[in-house]
């Protein structure tokens, strides 16, 4: 009986958190006509049209993807570059106000983006930056640099004391001590930060849909070229749906195993029973 | 090397490391929200650019007047509250139940990432159009089925409430559940036993062990879902726009359309910097209690 209510609620459970993508899925591969049926079909024959159309089609999201790849590309190397070097000293180094400096990155990293769209709007605007990638770039490092110096933290607290000390008393100096000792004991962690900082710059679209327009429209705000007053072509919104998502989806999967600690900003480890 | 000089050479090295972040940090993030506050005191309404101009705490003093706000506040308190409490609710539920589970756990903790990693734009697409569509979604269709009738499920403004928390819950009640999942596996096992010998009732255990020992895992949860909710836009953008009229529309979505569809930026800051204040009580609250950890 107990066994039952279990397996009962895991595969309910399974099914309502897969259902939207799965359906999806089986959207994007119908023909408009078996789209359109009602009640929904299972049984019928698939098509590509849709991601033809996708690709190759007028409404072709594949610019949309570049855009998407170097915005995300671009913040994630720039955010690397500032925030590794800003995550050791805030973790290990004797860095003045470090209390309130960390509760003030925090802070930053929760801070609403409506507050920061509209500021950015009236500066873009007045510094000629809107719809250009080092506008949208320069925005999303809002997000991104916070975020990944305070996971970074986490990580490089984690890593031994006597690692650095020793690499110090050989008087390796300390920069060579950061890149050669700690960087690569870090190696884990930064791989899972840089993951992260992709995904969520990927997945933007406040920014994307305000800052940005005919030149650099990224995937999530392309997707509306599907949806017009007049009608929803469902099945081509889904096809684009399944392309733009499918790089986070992997990458969430790469990263399975420390997505809780990446959620929690290294606040809760460990992913669970293995 | 004297031990003061060492010090004060780490320091500086510290700040070296630290300074270039901080730098980008400030420019970035503090002067930009300085700059909110500023337009917040200003005229300026892109619609009529002749009026614009210094105006001091008039579009504050406006907010008091304006039904819209306070509907949109209360929106913003209603749909923080009710997605928070239902993800930690059910997460929590989930979690426990799935404890129990020996075989096909990874394959949950696999489905449950899906919701989290997809972009909120699409998860509000995805179920304004496959899910809740009339004569079109599997709600509808789930309904009608069971002799429920058919719903407007975004098109009703009671319902469309309804909806945008159904649909900020499904996203993000994995996140609950995995981290309490992750923090239950992480209590000792010997507890248990001791528990189980003092004759303790699956009740008792829950309240007086398992729910003290996971309480830190609990506050974290329930502070970063309500920073997320209250920065809450793509998903609910995607779904309903704010509407029907203005049925869901949180503060978010009332700045958004007030500086961007209406065109009046001025206003539109001042409705920004309270949600601002807002999201950086939660973030102290927070801090407050990492510390104190």
């Amino acid at each position: 009986m107990r066994r039952a209510v279990l397996l009962v609620v895991s595969v309910a459970m399974l099914v309502v958190w897969v259902f939207p993508v799965l359906w999806g899925l089986v959207t994007s591969v119908k023909t408009e006509r078996d789209v359109l049926a009602y009640p929904p079909t299972i049984v019928f024959e698939p098509t590509a049209v849709n991601y033809h159309d996708v690709f190759f089609g007028g409404a072709s999201i594949v610019p949309n993807l570049v855009s998407s790849l170097v915005v995300s590309g671009l913040t994630t190397a720039l955010t690397m570059l500032f925030a590794i070097p800003a995550a050791y000293a805030l973790a290990r180094l004797d860095l003045p106000f470090r209390r309130a400096t960390g509760f003030w990155v925090l802070a930053t990293q929760m801070l609403p983006p409506v507050g920061l769209v509209i500021p950015y709007f009236l500066l873009l605007r007045r510094a000629g930056w809107t719809d250009t990638y080092q506008g949208l770039v320069l925005v999303y490092l809002t997000f991104a640099l916070p975020f990944a110096i305070w996971l970074l933290v986490s990580y490089f607290e984690e890593i031994p004391r006597e690692m650095e000390e020793a690499a110090l008393l050989d008087r390796a100096g300390r920069l060579r001590a950061l890149w050669y000792v700690i960087l690569p004991q870090a190696k884990g962690g930064i791989a899972v930060t840089l993951i992260f900082v992709f995904l969520n710059s990927w997945n933007e679209f406040l920014f994307a849909v305000v800052l940005g327009g005919n030149t650099v429209r990224t995937v999530t705000v392309a997707m509306f070229n599907f949806i017009s007053l007049e009608q929803t072509q469902w099945g081509r919104l889904a096809a684009a749906a399944m392309v733009g998502m499918a790089p986070v989806i992997v990458l969430g999967l790469i990263a399975q195993k420390h997505i809780v600690k990446g959620l929690t900003l290294g606040a809760v480890k460990g992913g669970g029973r293995r | 090397m004297s031990r003061r000089s060492a010090g004060r050479e780490e320091r500086r090295f510290a700040l070296a490391l630290f300074l270039p972040a901080f730098l980008l940090l400030v420019a970035t993030t503090t002067l930009p929200l300085l700059y909110l506050v500023w337009s917040s005191t200003q005229r300026l309404d892109l619609t009529m650019p002749w009026l614009g101009g210094f105006a001091g705490l008039e579009n504050y003093a406006k907010l008091g007047a304006d039904a819209r706000f306070w509907q949109s506040l209360r929106l913003t308190f209603v749909y923080t509250a009710a997605t928070v409490v239902l993800q930690v609710a059910i997460g929590l539920g989930l979690a426990l139940l799935v404890m129990q589970v020996r075989a096909g756990q990874a394959l949950l903790r696999i489905g449950a990432i899906l919701p989290i990693v997809l972009a909120p734009v699409v998860a509000g697409l995805f179920w304004r159009s496959l899910v809740l569509a009339p004569d079109f979604g599997i709600v509808d269709f789930l309904t009608r089925a069971l002799g429920l009738g058919s719903y407007n499920w975004l098109g009703d403004p009671q319902l469309a409430l309804v909806s945008v928390i159904a649909i900020h819950t499904w996203q993000w009640t994995p996140f609950a559940f995995l981290v309490l999942l992750a923090s239950l596996a992480a209590l000792p096992p010997d507890l248990y036993e001791a528990a189980r010998l003092d004759r303790a009732g699956p009740w008792q255990r829950f309240w007086h062990i398992t729910l003290p020992m996971i309480r830190p895992a609990i506050v974290i949860v329930v502070i970063l879902r309500m920073v997320t909710a209250l920065s809450a836009f793509a998903a609910i953008f995607a779904a309903t726009g704010g509407g029907p009229g203005s049925a869901t529309e949180i503060l978010n979505l009332y700045a958004y359309r007030l500086s961007f569809t209406e065109l009046n930026i001025g206003y539109g800051s001042a409705v920004a910097t309270v949600l601002l204040v807002i999201t950086l009580s939660v973030a102290f609250l927070l801090f407050a209690l990492r510390r104190s950890r």
